[in-house]
């Protein structure tokens, strides 16, 4: 390697290899282990080295920059319409918090539901939360945090709701909207206590039924009780008649009477 | 974040999850026990039970936890966070666990 040092002798440099010439003996340029680098080389990346550039006023002397609202997905705006349907077109909807279940426990619940008509949706907060706010439900706001499911129903079965919730412990039922009224859960359990409409229905109508009922006879009291009162004085005069004929007497009294 | 947190329930006999869903500061509560309720957590003890007591008294968030030596953890959840919360309760159950370790160590050689 040493052999060819052209930079010796001849005048006109015809050999003149600058790469040999700094190169005794050892390493090439390029290497596999880690080589110093030629000091004038790192004067030159010192000097070169890479300096970024300030902003004339620093950035938080500047006004805040409005964020720009995403654009609204389609599939977002599909989703805010069916949320809108479900509480438009159901009678009972009932908020409950979901725990990780195993699959097929959810799989039963929902047959056992889906028995009594009762639909279960799973729902995303951040697509619940504006319909909502929007919308008459604005109380129903505080439940939608963490996970939730909605139970939806277009008949009011309570009770066959609790019993199927009762099998499962994971899901915790929050509270419910049925017919427009927002209930807490004891509110729920008290709505199964109570009888169906029909039958609420035909009680109010006896009770109300029952007081008309009762004036025709309270009117005709007065003159029922002197009717009998007449006909017991009249038979009482009878019977003292066949005993002793004074009747005439009392007779034309009560009719000059 | 708050599921990659590990807590081994077993020195835990039962947990008791009170909440009044309509109050505002219940957040972080609902998530510990969505969180408690993951099946690598409850793996660790199929024998403590879970229970959650949802009420709509305006009474503040509670965390009742129940220990198998009769030591009771109660955290009031209004103005905790999740993972302080399950931090909490992990840390006192590895502590738990050590010392019956230790236990069951000097009680075998």
């Amino acid at each position: 390697m040493a052999a060819l040092s052209g930079g010796g002798g001849a005048p006109w440099r015809r050999g003149w290899l600058p790469a040999l010439q700094f190169v005794r003996r050892g390493s090439k340029a390029v290497t596999r282990h880690w080589k110093a680098m030629h000091f004038q080389r790192q004067k030159l990346m010192a000097v070169t080295e890479y300096v970024a550039p300030r902003p004339a006023v620093p950035p938080r002397c500047l006004a805040p920059r409005k964020e720009t609202r995403e654009e609204d997905n389609g599939y977002v705006r599909l989703l805010r319409r069916q949320v809108e349907e479900v509480f438009r077109n159901n009678r009972l909807i009932a908020v409950c918090q979901y725990n990780s279940m195993p699959g097929e426990d959810v799989v039963l619940m929902r047959h056992y539901l889906r028995k009594h008509n009762i639909e279960v949706k799973f729902v995303l907060n951040e697509i619940v939360r504006p319909v909502l706010s929007q919308s008459k439900y604005k109380n129903l706001l505080p439940l939608f945090v963490a996970r939730n499911i909605l139970l939806v129903s277009r008949e009011a079965k309570v009770k066959e709701m609790l019993r199927v919730l009762k099998g499962v412990p994971q899901i915790n039922l929050l509270g419910a909207c049925i017919d427009d009224t927002i209930l807490s859960r004891k509110g729920v359990e008290n709505f199964a206590k109570l009888p169906s409409l029909e039958a609420s229905q035909g009680q109010t109508v006896g009770a109300l039924a029952l007081l008309p009922s009762q004036t025709s006879s309270l009117l005709q009291r007065g003159s029922a009780h002197l009717t009998a009162l007449l006909d017991q004085h009249i038979r009482r005069l009878q019977a003292g008649e066949t005993g002793s004929p004074a009747e005439p007497g009392p007779a034309q009294s009560s009719g000059a009477h | 974040m708050a599921s990659k947190i590990r807590v081994v329930l077993r020195p835990v006999k039962s947990i008791v999850v009170r909440f009044c869903p309509f109050e505002s500061n219940v957040e972080s509560t609902r998530k510990f026990l969505g969180c408690i309720n993951h099946k690598k957590i409850q793996a660790t003890n199929k024998n403590c039970e879970v229970t959650a007591d949802v009420r709509h008294d305006g009474s503040e968030p509670l965390v009742d936890v129940m220990f198998a030596d009769g030591e009771r953890l109660i955290m009031k959840g209004a103005n905790l966070t999740t993972i302080e919360m399950l931090t909490a309760l992990g840390s006192r159950c590895n502590a738990k666990e050590l010392k019956e370790e230790q236990k069951g160590k000097k009680k075998s050689p």
